[in-house]
């Protein structure tokens, strides 16, 4: 099979590379994510800022260096503004000093910043995670894994039926611009034009609904058990092991400050 | 296998009328059978019971009547024993793919898969699924990004690599260009002897080149059942299917003696063509 044809037409973050992140199965990466969730909101934000500037290094090291930095920055920088502007200078606390017609509050900056630094890890670990893991991977991984297709199923399928999704809206809306809507005119026009494209757009995806669920069941989705896998990632006892002690490790660095206070 | 649909009357929640009144009609093991009907007259709902899909465990239920699938109720399979039993595939490409797959290989491995065949099973399957409906070249394409065309086929080779006992087949050629149809037609007469096949039709002539029989379907109900000529003399027939133009056709051709021995009616592109030229040679 090759996925990078398919991926062509797709909406997909992942990088088709021959990096050690790639290498690794999906399940130990989506580990390895997970602890850096629960590590973010437990760490410091200085230790927390280190797992981002570990995380773009790592990016570069996996073939994924064009693309992780850049989404992380696109994303986190009007982020960092929008909780700078609110924590540093709107909202009232008791540290706020003057500065012109401005009151500066250090403990909204600290605050803002190590909101900032938490979702910024947490960002660059899934992206991390999505430029290296084809979701194809990862609903084999789960199969593999003997987990239930259901989920696999609900994590794959909003990737796959977003090209389909955007197809139907752009047909939509050249149907009832065809009709003489005016779809490019002043924002109240785009407003009043809202209905007439939201309306067929939710029938018709409740009317796909019903068709997908018709071929799944003629497909025998569900029917057993367990799915025969095709191409099962590669796995090792050593990643398995690496699951498991990180997996522990998330629970118990979140359990425990919990647990002390 | 054999399917029986036994006196079913369906209506929809909150219609006036019924879909299906009182159909009524047998098919053996391995029949080539195309259902026609024009457009409204319920040949998806009788093909989604057909398939087993209806009744669906809520609202969508039978007044009366019901499917036997193999001599058993449709309703008394479970979804791996229906799946293998009959295949269903509707009539747009776009809502008959899994969701579940990255690519046509996939797609085409997602039910054996399902079956939890061995792998070198579920390999074998989509190979000859494949082969058999030259898609071999788009095995790395994404389903989604498939013509129509492509997509109906993938659709109809998903639907073999279930090897199905019976195969319903609602419009396939409808959104076909004609050479895709003559060859998913070549395609549907290499099937297995063994297998059923259904196909429910708007227009008499995509079905002549497989179908042995025909069903004509006019107020939910079957009103004719027999040969191609059988359908083409019912008095319904040209209201219900518009055939004048082939029925006139074939007349001439027959008239002049030049109806070639292999051929029932003029079907495939090419034989039509050439049938149709040796008539109007014939007639001067």
């Amino acid at each position: 099979m090759d996925r990078q044809r398919a991926q062509a037409a797709r909406t997909l973050l992942f990088v088709t590379a021959a990096g050690p992140l790639h290498a690794l199965n999906p399940l130990t990466k989506l580990m390895a994510f997970l602890w850096t969730v629960s590590a973010a909101i437990v760490l410091p934000p200085t230790l927390t800022l280190a797992l981002v500037v570990a995380g773009v290094v790592l990016a570069y090291v996996a073939g994924v260096g064009g693309v992780v930095p850049a989404k992380l920055v696109a994303t986190i920088v009007p982020l960092a503004a929008a909780l700078a502007l609110m924590h540093g200078f709107l909202i009232v606390r008791p540290d706020e000093v003057p500065l012109g017609p401005l009151h500066v509050s250090p403990a909204g900056f600290r605050y803002a910043y190590s909101v900032v630094a938490r979702i910024a890890a947490m960002l660059t670990a899934s992206l991390l995670f999505v430029t290296t893991t084809h979701p194809g991977d990862v609903l084999a991984s789960l199969d593999a894994a003997g987990v239930s297709p259901a989920v696999g199923y609900l994590i794959a399928s909003p990737l796959l039926l977003l090209e389909p999704f955007s197809k139907r809206t752009r047909a939509i809306r050249d149907a009832q611009r065809a009709r003489g809507m005016n779809l490019t005119g002043t924002w109240k026009a785009r407003v009043r034009a809202l209905p007439a494209l939201l309306v067929p757009l939710v029938t018709l995806a409740l009317s796909d609904l019903d068709h997908r669920a018709m071929v799944l069941e003629s497909r025998a989705f569900g029917g057993e058990k367990r799915r025969t896998v095709l191409d099962a990632p590669p796995d090792s006892r050593g990643q398995s092991r690496f699951r498991r002690i990180v997996g522990a490790l998330a629970v118990v660095q979140l359990a425990v400050p919990l647990l002390w206070h | 296998m054999a399917l029986i649909v036994d006196e079913l009357v369906f209506r929809f929640p909150g219609a006036p009328a019924p879909v299906l009144n009182g159909c009524t009609f047998a098919i053996g093991g391995g029949e080539r059978v195309a259902i026609l009907a024009p457009n409204g007259a319920g040949k998806t709902t009788l093909a989604r019971w057909m398939a087993g899909l209806l009744p669906d465990g809520g609202f969508l239920n039978a007044e009366r009547g019901g499917v036997r699938i193999g001599g058993l109720p449709a309703t008394s399979f479970t979804a791996s024993q229906r799946a293998v039993a009959v295949q269903f595939v509707g009539q747009v490409p776009a809502q008959q793919m899994s969701g579940a797959a990255f690519t046509v290989y996939e797609e085409l491995a997602f039910g054996p898969c399902n079956l939890a065949l061995p792998r070198a099973e579920v390999r074998e399957r989509v190979d000859r699924a494949l082969a058999m409906c030259n898609l071999e070249h788009l095995a790395g394409r994404d389903p989604f990004s498939l013509s129509g065309g492509e997509q109906q086929r993938v659709s109809i080779a998903s639907a073999l690599a279930m090897r199905p006992s019976i195969l319903v087949l609602d419009e396939p050629t409808s959104n076909l260009d004609p050479e895709s149809r003559d060859a998913l037609i070549a395609h549907l007469r290499a099937l297995p002897d063994d297998m059923t096949l259904i196909v429910l039709e708007v227009a008499l002539r995509p079905s002549l080149a497989f179908a042995e029989r025909f069903l004509l379907l006019d107020g939910g109900a079957i009103v004719a059942d027999g040969t191609a000529d059988d359908v083409m003399r019912h008095p319904r027939c040209v209201a219900l299917l518009g055939t004048t133009a082939i029925r006139a056709a074939a007349a001439q051709i027959r008239d002049a003696g030049k109806w070639p021995a292999a051929l029932r009616l003029p079907l495939l592109v090419d034989d039509g063509r050439v049938a149709f030229r040796e008539a109007a040679d014939a007639l001067g």
